[in-house]
Parts: structure tokens; sequence; C-alpha cells
């Protein structure tokens, strides 16, 4: 759901990267970040399944899904930039 | 002391300049060679772009390096007073540990010693004027080039030309002394000699505040047959302890470790020349017999005064490292860490001003201070208690059992522990932003004061809040305290995921799980917003009530924007490209839903 609008941020961070006003984004970077994502997802899976509040294991469920979205992002990204 | 200070040295070179006119081509020499470690020191500030504070942040891990650090570092500034200014720079902003601090000193105090033999060894012995000239002519190109990196060299030749040609008009003031006045008449033998000498050093070093300057003065005066070899072995004893004056004086702006640092120099100094004093006979044998191992002439008195200058500073340094660790530890009982007062900012002060790396961390740190005060202000506002919030394993359970109004005046609270904060942090970004910071360091500073901003706007949502707090949370009244109760869970949540982020390690952490806490917002927004209906539909509650919940709920929820807003700008990546990353994985607004906005 989220490539489309992130198409455009890769488009305009183009732009600005054309401008000299960022740094080049490496593979590495992405990596860097997925590495971090994996290991968030790993947490939350295992607090999901410790858990035995409802409430909690439907926020934590919540957390994992933006996880895995940012996770797909990157995915995308490092496939963008490779 | 200041009021007279001025006066009393223009009236003595006046009278110096009166009595004899080659006084005056010996005092502009003097002030010819500060002025090129003036410029030295701004070409390697320019040059370095950060680099020696980061060089510095690393050095400090091991006694043996700091000390090393302090070798290199002050070999290729020529200067130890930048060396120490630097140092208790960097300790003020807490990034060295006092040990650190204290292996550069000693290090620069070594390092201190190359400024002799290149003095001895090249200053006198070459026409150094004949560089000079040229050196500078072809600065003053450099100097007004655009580039930082030409400035700087720019800037550092000129300062070595200036060194050089400083030199030269010492030497040729003394040159011209020896045929008209003989100082020689001045010399004072015997104890008498050393300890007049040796004050004459230590007062020459505090006026020119550089014991390089006075070295330089010593060797030439010495290299003219002006000063015995005898009276300038005093002076040179004398001005190691008159340099202990930058650091002291640099440590006024300083806190209490800066303090440390400089009564570290200064009994480190004053111990190694107290006992070179003493032991003056037997040092004056052990110069002789390196002096003639190494093939240095019996006569060569200036070169035999370098290798005084080094013995006796090594000397000091072996005869003090043993006891460093005992006298770390008498600095931090005698000058004590002031109790910390909550309401004053902790990093932001004069001696972290002067460099860029220093600027930036001293403020991330009391924006973090700013954070935990207002953390405590919002909690304690929501009648709640930051250990247990921070502790418990179900926060909603905790948040129905805290029914104890807090004794707490918010809004004396707001001014006493935030708002003076807030407004050191404002003052400090706004002088930060008249220096030439690099751009990158120039960004994450505003950057940090958009945090401070957005945390000062999430207490203020939370004052509003206050009146219905303890309205109707400290007696259950059903649906009313049901909804208050949710706000104050979902607020401390928000707290405790931020000190979460906090306490991570920076490896693994990442801006991106408060994507995460943001969705749970704009959820629990969402949700609150349906119940309201439902108990207004039900009469569960009454319209007042409903109409000050509806107003308390959005100050609510603007708070908890605002924090992870803070949050975000805080732990952003500090590498550029991560950053970037970060931003173009991270969720837009619309994503989150309605209602939402950063």
């Amino acid at each position: 759901m989220g490539v489309k609008q992130l198409a455009e941020k890769v488009a305009e961070y183009n732009d600005r990267l054309e401008q000299g006003k960022v740094e080049k984004i490496k593979p590495d970077h992405v990596k860097k970040v997925q590495k971090k994502l994996e290991k968030k997802m790993a947490e939350l899976e295992a607090e999901i399944a410790a858990t035995g509040n409802e409430d909690k294991k439907g926020r934590l469920n919540r957390k994992l899904a933006i996880a895995r979205e940012h996770a797909e992002r990157a995915e995308w990204l490092l496939d963008k930039i490779t | 002391m200041t009021r007279y200070y001025l006066p009393v040295a223009i009236g003595a070179l006046l009278v110096a300049f009166w009595l004899s006119p080659n006084a005056q081509e010996i005092a502009a020499g003097v002030a010819i060679f500060l002025f090129g470690m003036l410029m030295l020191e701004d070409g390697f500030k320019l040059l370095g772009g950060g680099m020696l504070e980061r060089l510095l942040e690393r050095a400090t891990r091991s006694v043996p390096r700091s000390m090393l650090f302090g070798i290199v570092s002050t070999t290729v500034l020529q200067s130890s007073s930048l060396v120490s200014v630097i140092t208790i720079s960097f300790l003020s902003a807490g990034l060295i540990s006092l040990t650190g601090g204290v292996g550069i000193i000693f290090g620069a105090n070594i390092g201190t010693t190359t400024g002799a033999w290149l003095v001895a060894g090249l200053g006198l012995k070459v026409d150094i004027a004949a560089y000079a000239m040229p050196m500078i002519a072809l600065s003053i190109i450099l100097v007004f080039q655009k580039s930082k990196v030409w400035r700087g060299v720019g800037y550092a030749v000129a300062g070595l030309g200036f060194l050089f040609l400083g030199i030269h008009h010492m030497k040729e003031g003394f040159e011209a002394y020896k045929d008209q006045i003989d100082l020689l008449r001045f010399a004072l033998p015997g104890v008498l000699g050393l300890v007049v000498y040796t004050l004459l050093g230590t007062v020459s070093t505090v006026v020119m505040q550089s014991s390089h300057a006075t070295m330089v003065l010593i060797l030439t005066a010495l290299a003219a047959g002006q000063i015995t070899y005898e009276n300038a072995l005093a002076l040179a004893i004398g001005g190691n302890i008159g340099t202990t004056i930058t650091a002291i004086i640099g440590s006024l702006s300083a806190n209490f470790q800066g303090k440390r640092l400089a009564v570290a120099h200064l009994v480190f100094n004053v111990t190694t020349a107290a006992v070179a004093l003493v032991f003056i006979a037997q040092l004056r044998d052990a110069v002789d017999w390196v002096s003639a191992m190494v093939g240095i002439n019996a006569d060569d008195h200036a070169l035999k005064l370098a290798v005084f200058h080094t013995i006796f500073n090594v000397l000091g340094v072996a005869l003090v490292l043993p006891f460093m660790r005992r006298l770390v530890s008498l600095l931090e009982r005698r000058i004590v860490e002031p109790e910390p007062d909550v309401s004053r900012p902790r990093y932001l002060n004069a001696a972290v001003d002067a460099f860029p790396e220093t600027m930036e961390s001293a403020l991330r740190k009391e924006v973090l201070h700013l954070r935990e005060n207002a953390t405590e202000l919002i909690l304690h506002g929501l009648n709640l208690h930051r250990h247990e919030i921070f502790e418990t394993g179900n926060i909603a359970d905790t948040v129905r059992k805290s029914r104890t109004a807090h004794d707490l005046d918010i809004e004396e609270g707001y001014e006493r522990r935030v708002k003076t904060l807030y407004s050191a942090i404002v003052e400090f970004t706004t002088r930060a932003g008249d220096k030439r910071l690099p751009p990158q360091i120039a960004q994450r500073v505003y950057d940090l004061r958009d945090v401070a901003s957005d945390i000062v706007q999430a207490v203020k949502s939370v004052k509003h809040l206050r009146k219905n707090v303890l309205r109707y949370t400290v007696r259950d009244q059903g649906a009313v305290t049901e909804l208050y109760d949710g706000l104050r869970t979902e607020i401390a949540r928000i707290l405790l995921e931020i000190r979460k982020l906090e306490r991570a390690d920076p490896e693994d952490r990442s801006a991106l799980w408060l994507d995460q806490e943001q969705a749970q917002i704009e959820e629990d927004a969402r949700k609150t917003t349906r119940r309201i209906d439902r108990f207004i539909r039900t009469g569960a509650l009454k319209p007042n009530a409903a109409t000050s919940f509806l107003n308390d709920s959005a100050y609510a929820y603007g708070a908890m924007r605002q924090l992870i807003k803070a949050a975000r700008g805080y732990y952003i990546e500090r590498d550029s490209s991560m950053a970037e990353v970060e931003k173009l994985l991270a969720l837009d607004d619309e994503e989150f839903g309605p209602g939402s906005a950063r």
C-alpha cells in the first residue's frame, strides 16, 4: 500500500540529491535499517507469544504490522538503489 | 584584578620602551609570536572541521592513549594552551572523563617541549626570517579564498610565518641589547637566583599566557648571552608554573569537572617545578650527561636548555603518573559535584561554546534533561508517579489505582523546571547560529531546538488537563473517570515507550519505531471518540462532562503527538544517509488515518 508514496518520496529525494542537498544512500544504509527491523520484528513476535493479555496482544500485533510494512518498503528501496 | 591588568601591562610596556628603545623590538617580537599562535589556532580550527574533537573523543579510552594524544596534538598545534582549553571544553560537555583529561594534560606537558627543540635547534641556527616573509606573503592570498580548507591552510601558514618573524625580532632585540646593556649584571647566583628567576618565568608566562613565548624569550636571551644558563633553567621552571593560568582562566566558565582539571594541571606543574628546584644540581648533571651522549656541545646552552626542559617535564610525568588515580579521586572529593538543580541548565555553559562538536553534544544532553523534567511534570500533572509507571507491567491497572491528588502547582512547575531550561536552550542555539558551524551540525542544532519546543508544547497541553484530572480521577465517578483514565494511560504509555527508546542500544534502535506509537495514538483517538458517542447516547456521560472531555482529549492527543514528534527529532539517525533512509521508509500522516498531524 505504501510503495506508491515511497516511489514519490524517492523521486523527491533524487531531486534533492541532484541539487547536492542530501548525501547518497548506499545499499549498506538500507541493509543496516533492515537488520534493525528484523530484530524488532523478532522481539515483537516473542512478546506476542509471551503475553496473555488480549489488549496488549492487539497492540503488539498492530506494531508488528507496521514493522512489516517498513520491512517491505526497505526491501523495495534496496531493490531500487542496487 | 582584570581592572588593573590592562593599565599595569600598558604602563609597564611604555616605561620599558622609554628606558630602552630595544625593548620595543623584543616586545614586538613577543607580540608577533603570540599573534602567530592565534593564527595557527584559527587555521587548525578551520581545517579541523571537528576532526580534532572527534579524535579527542576516541583518544581518551585509556591513560596511555590520552597521554599520547596530548603529546601529538601539542606537538602539531605547538600550543599546550589550545589543547588544555579544548580538553576543558570536552570535559565540561561530559564527552571525556576526568582521568582522560588529566592524561591529556600530562601528555601536553611533554608535547610542549618540542617547541624548545624547534627554536633551539632551528630558530636560532637558521635565518628563519628569510622563510617568514614569503610564508606571510603567500598566506594572505589563501586567507582570502572562499574555500574553508584553503583559508585554514592560509591561517596556519601565516601563523607559522608570524611565529618565525616573532622569534627573529626577539633575537634581534636581544642582540642589540648585547651591545648596549649587559643584562648579565642582573644575574643572581645560588638559591636566590633560582627563586627570583622562577618567579620571573611564572609572571612572564602569566602575562603572555604562553609558556611557548616565555621559552622562546629565554632561548633567544640565552643565545644572545643576556642571561646565564642557571637563570635560564629557573625561568623555564617558572614558565611551567605560569602556563597553568590558561587552564585556570578556561575553567572559570566551565563546570566542576573543568575546575578539577585546572587544579590537577596546577598541582602537577607545581609539584614538577618543586622537584626540579630541589634537585636542580642533579638535573644539571643529567642534562650534561644526556647532551654529551647525543653530541650537543658543552657550550650550546640553548640546546642544553631544550634537553633540560624535556627531562624535567618527562620526569614530572613519571613522578606524578603513579599517583594519578589518587589525584583524581582527591579532586573528586575536594571539588564536589554541585547538588543537581533540575531548574538550571546542566550542560550549556560558556566552556562548551568553543567547538561545534561540544556545542551539539551539550545541547543534546540539555534537551534530554528538559525531557526528563517534562516527563516528571506531565506524569505528576496526571496524578501519576514516574517510578510506578516505569516499573509496572500493567500501565492501565497502575493508572486505575492512582487516585491520590499530587500536591503540585503545575504552573510553577512549568516555569521552574521547563521554561527556564527551554529559554537557556533557545539562547544557546541562537548563540550557536551566530557561529559558523558546519552545515550538518548547524542543522542538528536547530533540529534539537525544535525538539525542545515540541516537548514544551506537550507540557503546555497537559497543563490544560490538570483541572479535570483533579476533578475526575481522585475518586471513581463512572464513565467520565474511565475516559480520563484512558487518556492518562495512553500518555503514560507514550512516555514509557520513549524511555525504552532512550535505553535501547543505539545500534538497535530506530526512529521508525515511533511510527508504531503514532499509529497507536491515532487508533486510540478514534476509539475514544466512539466511546464518547456511546456514553452520550446511553446517558452515562453528562453533556457538560462530555464537552470538557472532548476539549481535554484534544489536548491529550496533541501532547502525545508532540512527544512523538520530539522523540522522532531526537532519535533520528545522526548519519545523514541513514536519516534519509528512515525518512523514506516512515509512514506519511495520511497513512495513520484521520486526525493525525506530525
